[in-house]
């Protein structure tokens, strides 16, 4: 439970248009720094960790809905421009077949991304400064997870006030309603009240099963480092031995 | 991710009628049902929209097992009810909302092919990113195959026992790193294929 795969309609329009505004604007300069040739000759293998992590996301390991993402491993075996690409195409594939929505693939491509970056940074420093793999991949997995929800947590809270109208719609007449702008409100104090109270017991039910998602991909995680270690060390491109 | 499996089979092998318009008419749509789930504040509605999109999914007679996964996002929509102090009006309309999205969805996949809808997606979308929608799709399959095989050795290994959670977890750990390493392994193989073909960033689909 990083992160929540964000649903179809739950989120205003101008929130989700900028996610994927900025996940194009993301992609672009990637690919730019990448470059074609080097894309179309990794493109088999990022296809392969794309599917890994459908793979991963479809296996069920508690009765909560938790599974698995792979995106730190993922972004440690590929590099932190190809898995922006490979996270997004993990999340257009998981929307078209309905885990997550399609108006959201911006936006959940930034928050998975943020992992996989993160991921693979902080593996390098740490593994930089304490040259052990187990320690190094657990830490690096944990606090990318952790500002990968974080992260999810700030998009949701931005779409306060659209979910405000949303509950009072019932009052409201009209059948349909499309809201470009941030809906804002005539009592500010009054509304940014209601808003903390409500974001506050979103984030009491997020962040416990978050912190037990932190743990069970950390551990998992680091396993598959491990059991990569033992079999390919070359694929984790690491500097010096292991500990 | 059986459930896969059913999809592609229903999209090639369903005759109904829905089955034969062509992606690109069902793909606008699914743009339609999108706008109707982005603009449609009213309970009555949205569940308008839902029972026309069920009327269409049992009138493409795709098997019921894939209606489980349009319910699957409604995990998802769940947290959000904390958000609302438990209003039923906006439990109603957010899980409507919702329903709706994934249904058309599902719909779309179960009566068309995934070449098809990668090669519409393709006419205003970049080569590139459609190959590797492609490839990935691909490969699902390839390490579904994998992934069978890495059940039996996991489950010769004692498999998964709630039992004993940490011996658990280190097995599903090496039947994911042994995934990811035959993936790799199959990727290399995949682009030298992929290359001795003609390869060059664009896959051609049949029809072009």
């Amino acid at each position: 439970m990083s992160h929540i795969h964000l649903p179809d309609g739950v989120l205003p329009v101008w929130l989700w248009a900028s996610g994927y505004f900025v996940m194009v604007l993301i992609g672009a300069v990637l690919f730019r720094l990448i470059g074609k040739g080097d894309v179309s000759r990794r493109l088999p293998l990022l296809g392969m960790m794309a599917a890994a992590m459908v793979l991963g996301a479809a296996v069920e390991i508690i009765p909560i809905a938790y599974h698995v993402n792979l995106t730190v491993i993922s972004g440690i075996l590929l590099g932190p421009s190809l898995i922006f690409l490979a996270t997004l195409v993990v999340n257009v594939i998981l929307a078209l077949f309905g885990h997550g929505g399609i108006t959201v693939i911006g936006l959940n491509t930034l928050i998975l991304s943020i992992e996989g970056i993160l991921g693979y940074y902080f593996f390098k420093l740490l593994w930089r400064v304490s040259k052990r793999l187990t320690p190094a991949v657990f830490s690096a997995t944990f606090l990318a997870l952790m500002v990968s929800t974080f992260s999810m947590i700030g998009v949701v809270s931005l779409g306060t006030a659209h979910y405000e109208e949303l509950i009072h719609g019932e009052h409201q007449h009209g059948i349909f309603g499309l809201e470009l702008s941030g809906g804002k409100a005539d009592h500010p104090e009054k509304e940014m009240n209601k808003e903390e109270i409500n974001l506050k017991r979103f984030i009491a039910i997020v962040l416990p099963l978050g912190f037990i998602g932190w743990i069970l991909e950390g551990v998992i995680t680091t396993l598959i480092a491990r059991y990569i270690y033992r079999i390919r060390p070359d694929l984790l491109k690491l500097e010096g031995g292991v500990s | 991710m059986i459930q896969l499996s059913y999809l592609d089979y229903s999209a090639v092998e369903g005759k109904s009628r829905l089955h034969r318009y062509s992606p690109m008419v069902k793909m606008i749509g699914m743009g339609l049902v999108l706008s109707g789930v982005v603009t449609l504040r009213s309970l009555t509605g949205l569940l308008l929209l839902y029972a026309f999109l069920l009327v269409l999914f049992f009138m493409s007679r795709i098997p019921l097992k894939i209606f489980s996964l349009t319910l699957y996002p409604l995990i998802f929509a769940l947290f959000f009810i904390f958000l609302s102090g438990f209003q039923i009006y906006f439990i109603l309309l957010l899980f409507l909302k919702v329903l709706c999205g994934s249904t058309g969805v599902v719909l779309l996949l179960a009566t068309t092919p995934y070449p098809s809808v990668f090669r519409a997606l393709g006419k205003f979308l970049p080569g590139l990113f459609v190959t590797a929608l492609f490839l990935t799709y691909r490969s699902v399959f390839i390490l579904l195959e994998v992934f069978e095989e890495t059940e039996h050795a996991l489950h010769l290994r004692g498999g998964v026992q709630w039992r004993h959670p940490w011996r658990t977890l280190i097995n599903i750990s090496n039947a994911f790193g042994h995934l990811l390493i035959k993936g790799i392994d199959n990727s290399e193989k995949m682009y030298e294929s992929m290359v001795l073909r003609g390869f060059k960033d664009k896959i051609h689909y049949r029809g072009e």
